[in-house]
């Protein structure tokens, strides 16, 4: 069952004029400067190594920004204390294209893995990950292992572990790059239910045919500068002077 | 209840993990066993080295100042209230000619020299408790400036034996603290290896609690119960080897070495079992706290 969080008219994500600059000094991300409203749908797009990587790393604070400010569900993640960084991480639920399973756990041992690792009691854990199961509609396959499941249903159960937390942004790094076009659908559908109940989403993906068909906004990444930012884009927007320049 | 889940989980995955990785778990164990054995070795030769020394020590705090024959008993008191008077003076005791010779003859093995001699040969004696070992010397000079000391043999006072006593009572506890010093940091370095192997293993689990919004000191918990784990196994298996040793070394060195005054000591092992639990425990705690501080970061 899929919460939709308190509504927030503040965007959830703010990029003023953020640089990232790794040690070897490859300028990954330059001056972004980007605004995601609350429950809004977002696709990152660009060619492999554009910066839509370094970018997500940014939301979830595996990186901190270079120069600029990077605000997030109200917490500025460049001057966020370590001792904060757990609690702004619960607000955020990640979806990776590796899935990330823990293979010795069943499914539901992985999902409530997600409420153990922050100190849930027992009955929490058990209801919120029976529901997040249940939205994801793994109900049935709760004692198999990820061995035993298909892609789709692996990246389902990565979903459902993200879900538990009932976070209000969902970022999602190439979530259907391991799926064959028909699976990428089902959990793009998926993602689409859980924008539909209120969640922000930004997913960063190659595939084309699913951000053709979404139109959803689209913020297109080259060397590390946001080049296209488009209400309801495409993947490539063949005609640049349609494209409703949003920043 | 939080802390009581989040000690539960840390000590359950800690058991999984120890088991998971047994290899390098015994591994550890058997080695810092090993260390705390080559330890509690040192503390039991150094008890047993203890209680020779504090023999001796009895022995040698007392310096019997010999009294030369016609000294009027007046200047003995005298010198008798001079030495109580002394602040490392912590007894005097005047033995009379006839005390020392009773004395004297109460040994078997002077008996045959009594029955040839005529008279009280054996000088009255000043016998001087001191306080420490190093206050010996000063009470042999001044015995050696009193008037009333025999000539030929003033004092018993063997300055050899005490001084090298002495230093080398301090390079014992020197040496002995300097193996333990090395002890320490090999065991601490071993439990710091281990924990950087674990967190190998768990890398993706890791990994996904920091993602989920672990804290810190969450995924840490169960690296830190690991290593006192291993310590405090490693110190049960080191005591049991000592135990087992122990008597049986003390009684072939009473059989072999019988004029040294050592002996089977039970207060003793005791000590040594809680001694060597809590330095297992807080050598684990220690190298795993290093290890997780080192390799699991937010």
């Amino acid at each position: 069952m899929l919460v939709a969080p308190a509504f927030d008219s503040r965007p959830i994500i703010s990029f003023q004029r953020v640089w990232k600059t790794y040690p070897n000094g490859t300028d990954a991300l330059r001056d972004i400067s980007l605004t995601v409203p609350n429950g809004d749908f977002l696709f990152l797009v660009g060619a492999s190594g554009a910066g839509k990587s370094s970018l997500v790393r940014l939301l979830i604070r595996e990186e901190k920004p270079s120069s600029g400010r990077l605000v997030v569900d109200g917490h500025d993640l460049g001057r966020l204390p370590r001792r904060h960084l757990p609690h702004f991480r619960r607000t955020v639920g990640l979806v990776f294209q590796d899935f990330k399973l823990l293979p010795r756990m069943t499914v539901r041992e992985n999902v409530e893995f997600a409420l153990q690792a922050v100190g849930e009691a027992g009955a929490v854990i058990a209801d919120r990950a029976g529901d997040a199961l249940e939205t994801v509609g793994l109900a049935g396959k709760e004692r198999s292992y990820p061995r035993e499941l298909s892609g789709g249903e692996q990246q389902r159960v990565a979903i459902a572990r993200a879900l538990v937390h009932q976070p209000r942004l969902f970022v999602a790094d190439e979530p259907t790059g391991n799926l064959d076009p028909a699976t990428a659908w089902e959990i793009m559908e998926l993602l689409l239910d859980i924008n539909a109940a209120g969640v922000t989403i930004v997913m960063a993906t190659h595939n084309r045919e699913i951000v053709d068909a979404t139109r959803r906004r689209v913020v297109a990444l080259e060397r590390g500068q946001i080049v296209r930012d488009i209400r309801s884009g495409t993947y490539d927007e063949g005609n640049s002077s349609a494209a409703v320049r949003l920043q | 209840m939080k802390a009581i889940r989040q000690l539960r989980f840390a000590c359950s995955s800690a058991w999984q993990n120890f088991w998971r990785n047994l290899a390098v778990s015994v591994a550890a164990v058997v080695s810092i066993a090993l260390i705390l054995v080559l330890a509690g070795t040192g503390l039991l030769l150094g008890h047993a080295f203890g209680q020779v020394l504090d023999s001796y020590r009895h022995r040698v705090s007392v310096v019997t100042v010999s009294v030369a024959d016609r000294t009027p008993l007046a200047s003995v008191y005298d010198f008798e209230a001079q030495l109580q008077a002394r602040p490392e003076v912590v007894g005097v005791r005047f033995v009379t000619k006839d005390e020392e010779l009773r004395s004297f003859s109460s040994d078997p093995r002077n008996r045959q020299l009594i029955d040839q001699i005529d008279g009280n040969p054996v000088p009255a004696k000043i016998e001087v408790r001191v306080a420490h070992l190093d206050d010996v010397k000063r009470i042999d000079a001044l015995a050696r400036q009193w008037r009333g000391a025999d000539r030929t043999d003033p004092t018993d006072y063997q300055g050899d034996v005490v001084t090298n006593m002495l230093r080398l009572s301090t390079w014992l506890t020197i040496g002995g603290l300097a193996m333990l010093a090395v002890l320490t940091v090999a065991s601490a370095v071993i439990v710091m290896n281990t924990i950087r192997t674990a967190v190998y293993h768990r890398r993706d689990e890791i990994e996904l609690m920091k993602l989920v919004g672990a804290t810190e000191w969450f995924v840490r918990g169960p690296f830190l119960v690991e290593g006192v784990m291993t310590g405090v196994i490693a110190a049960s298996l080191a005591i049991g080897l000592l135990l087992a040793a122990y008597r049986p070394f003390v009684e072939r060195f009473q059989a072999e070495l019988f004029f040294l005054p050592l002996s089977y000591d039970p207060r003793f092992v005791h000590v040594l079992g809680q001694d060597l639990l809590v330095a297992g425990a807080a050598l684990g705690a220690v190298g795993s706290y290093v290890g997780v501080r080192r390799f699991v970061r937010l």
